[in-house]
C-alpha cells in the first residue's frame, strides 16, 4: 500500500473527464476542498450531536423527534436512553478531534495553499495525495457506520479506553460491532495522516521555488511543516495501539486486558495485559494530537494578523522558534492526561514540568501576536476578527491548562467539566476560529467569490459571545465539582447547579445555530458572491500572485522567483504599503 | 545514474517530472523526493514497529514468568532466516548499484533475487508458525503459560512478516517496471531502502523474541 | 554528484560478514546464562549496532549529506527514548503483581 511505487504523473495537461477532475483527482487545490468538505460535513454532524447530549443532559426525559428511528434500542420512542448518550459522545469526539480538527485546518488548507505559497505546481506525490483523502474519506464512512449498526457507537469516548473497550459486546452498547469499526476507523485514518504528513514535508522541503528560502515561506507554511512532523511521529504509535486494540477484541490477545476481569457479571478469558499500556500509547499520539490540531491555527492566525494589521509578523524568527519547539515539546507532555490513571507517581511530577513549560512558547507566540497588532492600521475584516477572536479563546483555554498541569490540582479538577471547558476552549474552539479566520481569508482564492462580509461579522459575534457563554461556565461548575461524563443530574446533590447547565446548552443551541449563517454564507457566496480579484486583501504572499480561483498548474506556465520576505507590509511603493514576495529586487513594486 | 552536472541536475530524475525547467530551488538533501520521502515512511514506520516491541516488553517485564520455548530447531531456523534476509539485502544493493549502472537484465536479475530471499524467508517463518501452532500456541494460550506469549510473537512476526510479503510484490512490481524502462533507477533504490529497513526490523525482532525465549540445554 | 560515491563489493561484502559475525556472537551469548537485563542490555546494544550498520552502508546513509541523517535519526531516537518512559509503569506493575502472589 505505502510501498507502491508512485506514478509518474506528467499534469501540465489539465485533466478533462468529471471523475479526473473532481472526484479522483491529484490536484493539490481539488483534494483540499476535499479535505475542507469532508470537515465540513463532519463539524455538521459532531454539532448535531452536541446538540443532542446537550439537550438530554438538562431535559432527560425529552422525545427527540427521529432518534428512535436512528436507535430503536438506545432511544427507545427519541428518549434517549444513559448508554446512548455516551454512544453520541463518542461520535462527537472522535469526529470533532479526527475528521474536523486534524483533517481541515492540515489537510484542507495545507493541501490548498502550501504548494501556491512556496511556488510549487502540486504537492511532491500527487497521487499518494489522492489516496491519503481516499484512505481518510474510508475512515470517515467507517464511523459513520457505527451510527447505523445494530448496537451503535461504542460507549467508550474518543479515547476508547480499555478494558471495556477491548472485552467485546459484553462490556456494554456499542462495544461489539461499533468498537471495531471505530478501530478500523482510527487505524485508516491514521495512515492517511502519514501518507499525507510525509508528503507535506517533501514538497516543504523539496519543491520550494526559486528564492523561497525557509526564512522566507509564510508562517503558514512552517506551520504546516512542523505540524506535518509531529503527525508523522505520533500517528504512527496510535496506529500500532489500534491494531492491538483490533487483536484483543478479535483475535483474542491480551495487550490491554489483565486477569480477572469481571464484566457485567461475566469472567473474561483475558490475562497478563495492562490497561495503562493503552494510555500510554494513545496518549503518546494523543498530545502531539493537540497541537496537530492547533499549531496549523498558530500560522494561520499569525498570518492574517499580519496581513490586516498592515504591519509584518512581530518576531518572524521568534515564532518560528517557538512552533518548534511546542513540536518538540510536545512529545514530553504526554503523561499529563493520565494523572488519574494510576501510573507511577514519579511519572507524574516527570510529565508535570513540561507541561508547565510548553506554556512559555505558547504565551511568547500569543504576545507577539498583541505586539504584530499593536500600532497597526488594522483592517476589521471577518477573517481578522477570527483572528482576534483566536487569541482570546486560546489564552483563555490556556490558562486553565496551568491549573490542570499540577498533578496535585489535576486529581480534583480531572473528572469535573473544567478539563471540559479547557479542552473545548484551548484546542476545539481556538482551532475552529482558525479554521474560520482561513475560511474567510483563502475563500476568495479557493471558489473565486468574496464571501458576505456581513454576514460573517454577525457569525462572528454570534460565535464569539456563544463558546464563552458555553464554555467559560464549565470551569466553574468544574471548579464546584460536577462530574463530567454524566448523561443527567436528576435528583442529584448537583441539581443546584442544573441552572447553569440549562444556560450553557440554551448557549449552545444558539451559537450552534449561527453556524448556518456561515454555512449558508458559504453556499451562497460561492455561486452567488461578488466576483473575487485577483489580490482582495493586498497581501504579499505567492497565491495572491495568481489568478481567482488558480488555474490547473497554479501559475499557468510560469515559474515564479521570490525576493521578499513574507511579511512585508507597512512600506511606501508606488502607492501601496506592501510588497509581494515576487516583485523584484531592488526596484519600486510593479503596479 | 546519467545525471551529472552539479546539484541541480540532481532535480531531473526527480519524480520524473521536468523540473529542471521549473528551476526552483535545490534538493537541499541532494536526494530525490522520492527517496526522501521512502525515508520519511521508515521513520515512521519503524515508530510503529517501536510501540509494538515496546507493547510487548512492557507486558514481559510485568509478567511474573515468560515461556522459553524455543528448541535448538527452532533457533537455528530463525538463523537461517537472518541469513537469508541478510543475503537478500546484499542482493538488493547489487540490484541498486547495477541499476544506477544502467545495467537493466542484472538490477532485474538482482531484484528477483531479492524477492527470492523473501520468499524463502516467508516459507521458512510460516513452517515455524504452524509447528507452533501444531503445539497448542495460540493468541490467547499455549502449553506453557502465560498467555501473552503467544500474543506477542505472533503480533511482531506476523507484522513483520506482511512487511516482508509486501516487500516481495513491491520489488517485483519494481523489477517488471524497471525491465520495460517505464521506472528509473530511482524507484529501485526506493525499494530497497524499504527492503534494508524490513532487514533492519528483524535485526531486533530476532534476539527480543527468539533468543530472549531460548531453551536452555 | 554526491551519491556517486558508494561502498565497492570489498566494504558491502565486510559488512555482510560483520552482520553474520553479530548475529552469531548473538547466538552464542544467548546460550550463556546471564540474567535478563544483562542478557537484554548486550542484545539490545548488538542489535544497535546491526541496525547502523544497515542503516549506513546497505541503505547509503553515510554516503549522504550529513543534514540527512541529522533530520532523520535524532527524532526517531527522541520519540524512541520518550517512550521508554512507559517502562515505569511496567516495572511497577510487576512490582504490585509480585506483592499480590
Amino acid at each position: 500500500m505505502e510501498s507502491m511505487p508512485m506514478e509518474v504523473q506528467h499534469h501540465h495537461t489539465a485533466p478533462t473527464s468529471f471523475i479526473r477532475k473532481y472526484v479522483f483527482s491529484v490536484d493539490h487545490k481539488v483534494i483540499g476542498k476535499q479535505y475542507y468538505f469532508l470537515a465540513i460535513f463532519s463539524v455538521f454532524v459532531g454539532m448535531v450531536l452536541s446538540w443532542l447530549v446537550r439537550i438530554h443532559l438538562v431535559w432527560p426525559n425529552i422525545h427527540i423527534w427521529g432518534l428512535g428511528v436512528l436507535s430503536p434500542t438506545g432511544a427507545p420512542g427519541g428518549v434517549m436512553s444513559p448508554d446512548y448518550y455516551l454512544s453520541l459522545l463518542t461520535v462527537h469526539g472522535t469526529l470533532m478531534v479526527f475528521f474536523v480538527l486534524t483533517t481541515a485546518p492540515q489537510a484542507g488548507f495545507g493541501n490548498y495553499a502550501l504548494p501556491i505559497q512556496i511556488g510549487a505546481e502540486d504537492m511532491a506525490f500527487p497521487v499518494l495525495n489522492m489516496l491519503s483523502f481516499w484512505v481518510t474519506f474510508l475512515a470517515l464512512c467507517a464511523l459513520v457506520a457505527t451510527l447505523f449498526v445494530k448496537d451503535g457507537p461504542p460507549i467508550s469516548g474518543w479515547t476508547a479506553y480499555p478494558p471495556l473497550s477491548a472485552v467485546g459486546s459484553d462490556a456494554g452498547p456499542g462495544l461489539g460491532m461499533g468498537q471495531n469499526l471505530w478501530a478500523v476507523s482510527i487505524a485508516l485514518f491514521c495512515v492517511g495522516s502519514l501518507l499525507g504528513a510525509l508528503n507535506f514535508i517533501v514538497t516543504t522541503v523539496d519543491l520550494r521555488c526559486k528564492g523561497m528560502t525557509l526564512m522566507r515561506m509564510p508562517l503558514t507554511c512552517w506551520a504546516w511543516l512542523i505540524t506535518a512532523i509531529l503527525s508523522l511521529l505520533s500517528f504512527a504509535v496510535l496506529f500500532a495501539a489500534c491494531v492491538l486494540l483490533f487483536l484483543d477484541r478479535n483475535a483474542g490477545t491480551s495487550f490491554f486486558l489483565p486477569a480477572g476481569l469481571l464484566v457485567n457479571g461475566k469472567l473474561q478469558n483475558h490475562s497478563g495485559g495492562s490497561p495503562l499500556l493503552w494510555q500510554h500509547l494513545f496518549w503518546f499520539f494523543g498530545h502531539p494530537e493537540v497541537y496537530i490540531a492547533i499549531v496549523p491555527g498558530f500560522g494561520v492566525i499569525s498570518h492574517v494578523l499580519s496581513v490586516f494589521s498592515r504591519k509584518p509578523v512581530l518576531g518572524y524568527k521568534v515564532i518560528v522558534g517557538c512552533l518548534l519547539s511546542i513540536g518538540f515539546l510536545s512529545f514530553t507532555v504526554w503523561g499529563h492526561h493520565m494523572f488519574l490513571s494510576g501510573m507511577s507517581p514519579y511519572s507524574g511530577f516527570l510529565f508535570s514540568i513540561p507541561t508547565l513549560i510548553i506554556t512559555i512558547p505558547a504565551t511568547i507566540v500569543s504576545l507577539l501576536w498583541l505586539g504584530t497588532v499593536y500600532g497597526g492600521r488594522l483592517r476589521f475584516t471577518t477573517s481578522m476578527m477570527f483572528g482576534l477572536g483566536f487569541i482570546s479563546v486560546f489564552v483563555t483555554g490556556g490558562l486553565g491548562g496551568m491549573f490542570l498541569a499540577q498533578p496535585s490540582l489535576d486529581i480534583f479538577l480531572h473528572g469535573t467539566y473544567f478539563v471540559v471547558g479547557h479542552f473545548h476552549m484551548v484546542m476545539g474552539v481556538a482551532a475552529i476560529f482558525g479554521m474560520f479566520a482561513g475560511t474567510y481569508f483563502w475563500f476568495p482564492k479557493m471558489f473565486g467569490r468574496m464571501l458576505n462580509e456581513k454576514l460573517g461579522k454577525v457569525h462572528f459575534w454570534i460565535t464569539f459571545v456563544g463558546v464563552y457563554c458555553i464554555f467559560m461556565p464549565m470551569h466553574f461548575i468544574g471548579l464546584e465539582g460536577m462530574p463530567r461524563r454524566y448523561s443527567s443530574f436528576v435528583n442529584d446533590a448537583m441539581q443546584p447547579l442544573m441552572p447553569v447547565h440549562t444556560f450553557m446548552t440554551i448557549a449552545a443551541l444558539t451559537t450552534g445555530a449561527a453556524q448556518f449563517i456561515f454555512f449558508f454564507n458559504l453556499f451562497w457566496s460561492m455561486y452567488k458572491g461578488a466576483k473575487a480579484p485577483d489580490n482582495p486583501w493586498e497581501s504579499t504572499t505567492l497565491e495572491w500572485t495568481v489568478p481567482s480561483p488558480p488555474p490547473f498548474d497554479n501559475f499557468g506556465g510560469k515559474h515564479p522567483v521570490v525576493s521578499y520576505d513574507a511579511y512585508e507590509y507597512g512600506v511606501t511603493r508606488n502607492g501601496k504599503d506592501y510588497i509581494m514576495q515576487t516583485d523584484p529586487p531592488g526596484q519600486p513594486a510593479s503596479s | 545514474m546519467s545525471h551529472s552536472s552539479g546539484p541541480l541536475s540532481a532535480t531531473a530524475v526527480h519524480d520524473g517530472r521536468d523540473l529542471p525547467v521549473w528551476g526552483g530551488g535545490a534538493l537541499p538533501y541532494a536526494v530525490p523526493s522520492k527517496k526522501l520521502g521512502m525515508w520519511l515512511f521508515i521513520v515512521s514506520d519503524a515508530i510503529t514497529f517501536s510501540a509494538v516491541i515496546f507493547a510487548y516488553g512492557y507486558l514481559r517485564l510485568a509478567a511474573p514468568a515468560w515461556p522459553r520455548p524455543f528448541e535448538t530447531a527452532s533457533i537455528v531456523n530463525a538463523t537461517v532466516m537472518t541469513f537469508v534476509l541478510l543475503s537478500s539485502s546484499v542482493a538488493m544493493v547489487l540490484a541498486v548499484r547495477a541499476s544506477s549502472l544502467g545495467k537493466v537484465s542484472g538490477a532485474v536479475g538482482w531484484l528477483v533475487a531479492t524477492a527470492l530471499g523473501g520468499v524463502i524467508f516467508d516459507i521458512l517463518h510460516i513452517r515455524e508458525w504452524l509447528g507452533l501452532i501444531a503445539e497448542g500456541v495460540r493468541p490467547f494460550s499455549n502449553p506453557w503459560g502465560t498467555p501473552m506469549f503467544g500474543a506477542a510473537f505472533f503480533t511482531m512476526t506476523g507484522l513483520h512478516m506482511i512487511h516482508v510479503t509486501i516487500g516481495v510484490v513491491y520489488l517485483l512490481i519494481i523489477a517488471v517496471g524497471f525491465g520495460r524502462r517505464k521506472l528509473s533507477a530511482v524507484d529501485v533504490e526506493v525499494s530497497g531502502l524499504y527492503w534494508h529497513f524490513v532487514d533492519l526490523v528483524w535485526m531486533f525482532i530476532f534476539p527480543l523474541v527468539y533468543l530472549l525465549s531460548a531453551k536452555m540445554a | 554528484m554526491e551519491h556517486a560515491e558508494t561502498a565497492g563489493n570489498k566494504i558491502i561484502f565486510s559488512v555482510w560478514f560483520g552482520l553474520l559475525g553479530l548475529t552469531v556472537l548473538e547466538l552464542v551469548l544467548a546460550y550463556r546464562d546471564l540474567p535478563l537485563e544483562t542478557m537484554l542490555s548486550i542484545l539490545m546494544v548488538l542489535s544497535v549496532i546491526k541496525a547502523a550498520m544497515i542503516i549506513a552502508y546497505f541503505m547509503h546513509l553515510r554516503y549522504e549529506r550529513a543534514s540527512l541523517f541529522v533530520t532523520l535519526i535524532p527524532s526517531l531516537v527522541f520519540v524512541l527514548i520518550m517512550m521508554t518512559v512507559i517502562f515505569a509503569d511496567s516495572s511497577r506493575l510487576a512490582h504490585m503483581r509480585s506483592l499480590i502472589q
